[in-house]
């Protein structure tokens, strides 16, 4: 039988802030742990909590990215249910007014350019971290309170490939606009995939899995491919899906059942009664919405248009912001963006790989890079040249002073070319004679000689230029 | 005891003289669940400054106010070893006033309950009577004020937990606006409907400790920017052409005519001092409904306020073989039964197929009822009612869930001020068989000084400014 394959993803991304969703603490990766913990994260009897108005500006950041619609009345609401993660025993989240409604985010398909619709984006309160061993369970309450904004697609999305790109462009955006640092590996942004199959032609949804714990978007796509295979061959048999959670065995390259769902749960939510409906003002919106950094869209359409780009170079720039940003730091002192594209892409990656360099790592001032190509561009030294510059300049060095102290600068004192010039015709009478005759390849010849005898350094472009002056007159 | 009766010169004396008190009086009202050591208090007082309003007043805070360090246990087996890691904003506020805490008091457990019988060390005894129950949830501060341990105690009020207390023991009970004093670091009980106040024995004292408790804090995003006035400045007991509206269904559902008497005699010394003094009726199935109302609203919040307390990260904790098992175990032993049937009634309420017809339904039942207070308040000053319509009673003729029409009406409406959030305050208003009895006003929102200024002029026709009993032992 033929099925169609049904994807839903919701996406919890953790948002960028100094404190906590609700308390004052500290949000830091990697601190040790319960270091950043107060009453609060602890839910301690008698806590409140207050929200961090910079959560909320992130998260307005990113529904305005997404196209969603924001409602101006902020409302918490409790999600209800005991865990030992959850320390006071309810989340708080945002059940009946979620920020942002709507909105889609659109990735390349195999049919061309597709909106995958969003149902909501809302914002809410991270659980604590457990880790399970032999002695018992430990709990990190390190992460309990950090700001999110989980992100709910609609059921758009119809292959891996799909899924991958829309989490891919997902976290991109979110990562230009800076709200959160979208690490899948570390947590900072995690996927659930829900996925269900169904007979082409057909409408009504399928029993659906949900995928957890998808730690790359490689596996989104690996997952979603393995799950599709595991449901078909079930339907194929004639069984029935059952509806559970799944996680990834990326040992196994396989999903496992986790749990069984056995109903649905009631979370008996109902509005946090602590924190009272909070109206943002027209203004402060309009003044984050009017400020959103360029997006990864926009950012490729500025390759093309202002700088000439072609579809390939932009996408791999934008695709990487950090090498993106330095791109655009090149651009600023130079105007070959062809040029500086190159050799952001191929020879800066190249050299970052080599030296095991992450791009916060880079040593290669912009400007640097700019300058040499400069030069490039004016004669002053040879693309051989160069690549022995750059070398230098990933050390930290000036281009103009690692030309200088190897003595690199390429020959464009006229007069010394000139008797190098008539010294090779002199040599030459048989070339001269061809290019009397309209040979003019033996022009080629000719500057191959000059260089020669220059060892390299005369200007190719000048040398040229200056033979056929030579050769008329003679 | 009242401020002005604190001898500035001998901190010490006094503050040692209130403790030795409430330890003589605790095998009669076991109203103490902690005394607090005071030794780094008084050292500390040395360096601040004697003008501070509350300067070295002994004071008794309901046990489910933080204090840092002192075992906190809102008087449930649950939190029997709960020390505070931070204090709540109203201890800061204390003592940053110069006041000394030398106590924490008993309450119902958790603040739910009205009668204080169902605190984990005891029921509270009322000091006019000591075969009588205090009332609750805050008993202990009640009776500690009456007794005259303290001028100043703090209380609690979600449902009338200052003011029932203070009509049974003859004490001042104020409960102002939703939002006037920061709930950071309370224990909660319903956070919709939760409301710090406290108990004093003068009019005059009771603007004081208003002055020093209230403010913005931005822990509490509730709290309010609303500026604190200087009550006692502003203290006028001129009655002339003051509004002053009488609940009739109240005063209609009261059977006991010695507490109708004494509130007729009050109305009438109002009407002499110029007061217009009106009967309002209100919406009685509206009414009749408040307790059942109070009951889904407060439970269903209270279910989820008190999931923290699973033993895990502190408080009581009963072994169990999976963290779940921990959970049940500890939670089935350190709630009692009373308490357990309120979170299945609020858990209840919250059911996705019982909101509509339940929780929903319950909040939209609160709303007419605020809008029938505030339309009365529209056009008069205050309300006034008999707080409650009896004296204390017995323990075993205690109720705290009747289905009556009088107890429903009669036993209930101070309920109305914490829906509404609006100030409310029970003053007494004279004795009924020997035991007192009290009256109920409410104001509109931050309108705490026309309650002050009611207050003044009842307690000049009762005069019994600074009345406080000497507990027969």
């Amino acid at each position: 039988m033929k099925y169609e394959t049904v994807i839903g993803i919701e996406i919890h991304c953790e948002l960028k802030t100094k404190t906590k969703m609700f308390s004052g603490a500290p949000v830091t990766f990697g601190a040790p742990a319960n270091s950043c913990v107060n009453e609060i994260d602890l839910g301690h009897p008698g806590i409140l909590p207050c929200v961090n108005k910079e959560a909320v500006r992130l998260a307005v950041m990113a529904a305005t990215a997404l196209h969603c619609e924001i409602d101006p009345l902020v409302k918490f609401d409790r999600k209800n249910y005991y865990y030992s993660d959850l320390p006071k025993g309810f989340q708080i989240t945002q059940q009946f007014h979620p920020i942002g409604t709507g909105g889609y985010v659109e990735i390349e398909s195999e049919e061309g350019v597709k909106q995958i619709r969003l149902n909501r984006i809302h914002m809410e309160e991270d659980t604590a971290k457990q880790f399970h061993n032999e002695a018992g369970t430990l709990i990190d309450f390190n992460r309990a309170g950090t700001p999110l904004i989980e992100i709910v697609s609609e059921a758009d999305m119809r292959s891996g490939k799909e899924a991958a790109a829309y989490v891919e462009k997902l976290r991109s955006i979110l990562h230009y606009l800076g709200v959160s640092d979208v690490k899948m590996e570390e947590g900072s942004m995690r996927c659930d995939v829900n996925i269900s199959l169904r007979e082409v032609g057909t409408t009504a949804f399928g029993v659906k899995t949900e995928i957890k714990n998808l730690n790359s978007i490689a596996n989104v796509q690996k997952a979603v491919e393995y799950e599709i295979q595991r449901q078909s061959e079930l339907l194929d048999q004639g069984e029935s899906i059952i509806q559970e959670t799944r996680r990834f065995d990326e040992a196994k390259k396989a999903t496992v059942s986790m749990r069984k769902k056995e109903g649905n749960v009631d979370y008996k939510y109902f509005p946090e009664p602590n924190i009272l409906p909070i109206r943002l003002a027209d203004d402060w919106i309009k003044e984050i919405q009017e400020h959103l950094p360029e997006l990864p869209d926009a950012r490729i359409q500025r390759y093309q248009s202002d700088y000439g780009l072609n579809d390939y170079d932009a996408g791999v720039l934008v695709n990487n912001r950090d090498l993106a940003n330095f791109f655009d730091c090149v651009c600023e002192h130079t105007g070959e963006y062809k040029l500086a594209a190159n050799w952001t892409i191929v020879e800066l990656t190249a050299a970052l790989n080599k030296a095991n360099y992450k791009m916060d790592q880079n040593p290669c001032d912009p400007k640097h890079l700019a300058d040499m190509i400069n030069m490039m561009k004016a004669g002053e030294i040879s693309s051989k040249q160069a690549k022995t510059v750059f070398e230098e300049i990933m050390l930290g060095k000036d281009p103009k002073t690692v030309v200088e102290e190897k003595g690199m600068k390429q020959m464009s004192d006229t007069t010394e070319l000139l008797r190098m010039i008539n010294e090779v015709l002199d040599q030459n009478p048989k070339s001269i004679e061809d290019f009397k005759n309209g040979k003019d390849r033996a022009i080629g010849f000719l500057v191959g000689q000059v260089m020669k005898a220059s060892k390299g350094q005369a200007n190719p472009a000048m040398t040229n230029q200056l033979i056929k002056e030579e050769l008329s007159k003679r | 005891m009242e401020l002005s009766s604190i001898n500035k010169n001998n901190i010490r004396e006094t503050v040692l003289q209130a403790i030795k008190k409430a330890k003589a009086l605790q095998p009669a009202l076991n109203a103490v669940v902690t005394f607090v050591d005071v030794e780094e208090q008084l050292q500390k007082l040395e360096m601040m400054d004697p003008q501070l309003p509350l300067y070295g007043v002994p004071v008794v805070l309901k046990d489910n106010v933080n204090t840092k360090g002192i075992l906190t246990t809102a008087s449930s087996r649950m939190l029997s070893n709960y020390i505070p890691v931070y204090d709540a904003h109203i201890v800061e506020k204390l003592k940053d006033a110069g006041a000394i805490i030398i106590a924490k008091a008993s309450m119902d457990e958790l603040g739910m309950g009205g009668t204080n019988l169902s605190a984990y060390t005891g029921p509270v005894n009322n000091p006019y009577d000591t075969t009588r129950i205090s009332g609750g949830s805050s008993g202990g501060s009640a009776v500690l004020t009456a007794a005259g341990v303290t001028p100043i105690a703090i209380g609690t009020d979600t449902g009338d937990s200052i003011r029932k207390p203070a009509a049974y023991n003859g004490v001042i009970g104020m409960k102002p606006t939703y939002g006037r004093i920061s709930r950071y670091g309370i224990i909660p009980y319903a956070s919709s409907l939760d409301h710090v106040g406290y108990f004093s024995t003068s009019i005059e004292d009771a603007c004081v400790a208003l002055s020093v408790l209230a403010g913005r804090d931005d822990r509490d995003m509730t709290s309010s920017y609303e500026a604190v006035p200087n009550y006692l400045q502003s203290l006028n007991s001129d009655m002339q052409g003051k509004r002053i509206a009488i609940i009739d269904n109240v005063q209609n559902a009261i059977t006991d005519s010695k507490i109708k008497e004494n509130f007729n005699t009050l109305i009438e010394q109002m009407k002499q001092r110029g007061a217009i003094v009106e009967s309002v009726h209100l919406n009685e199935d509206l009414l009749s409904v408040i307790l059942p109302t109070y009951y889904i609203l407060a439970n269903a919040e209270a279910t989820a306020n008190h999931s923290n307390l699973d033993g895990i990260r502190f408080g009581m904790r009963e072994d169990g073989d999976s963290v779940e098992e921990v959970m049940i175990h500890s939670r089935t032993k350190g709630f009692s039964t009373n308490i357990r049937k309120r979170f299945v009634v609020g858990s209840y309420s919250l059911f996705v197929e019982n909101q509509d017809k339940l929780f929903r339904k319950a909040q939209k039942v609160r709303r007419l009822l605020v809008d029938e207070v505030k339309h009365v308040l529209d056009t008069y000053d205050a309300t006034i009612v008999s707080a409650t319509g009896s004296i204390a009673p017995h323990p075993q003729d205690s109720i705290d869930e009747q289905l009556s029409s009088e107890y429903l009406i009669a036993e209930n409406h101070m309920i109305l001020g914490n829906f509404s959030g609006y100030p409310s305050m029970t003053i007494p208003s004279g004795f009924v068989d020997d035991m007192p009895v009290g009256i109920n006003l409410m104001a509109k929102p931050f309108d705490e000084q026309t309650l002050f200024n009611l207050g003044k002029a009842i307690q000049e026709e009762t005069g019994l400014k600074g009345k406080t009993v000497e507990v027969k032992l």
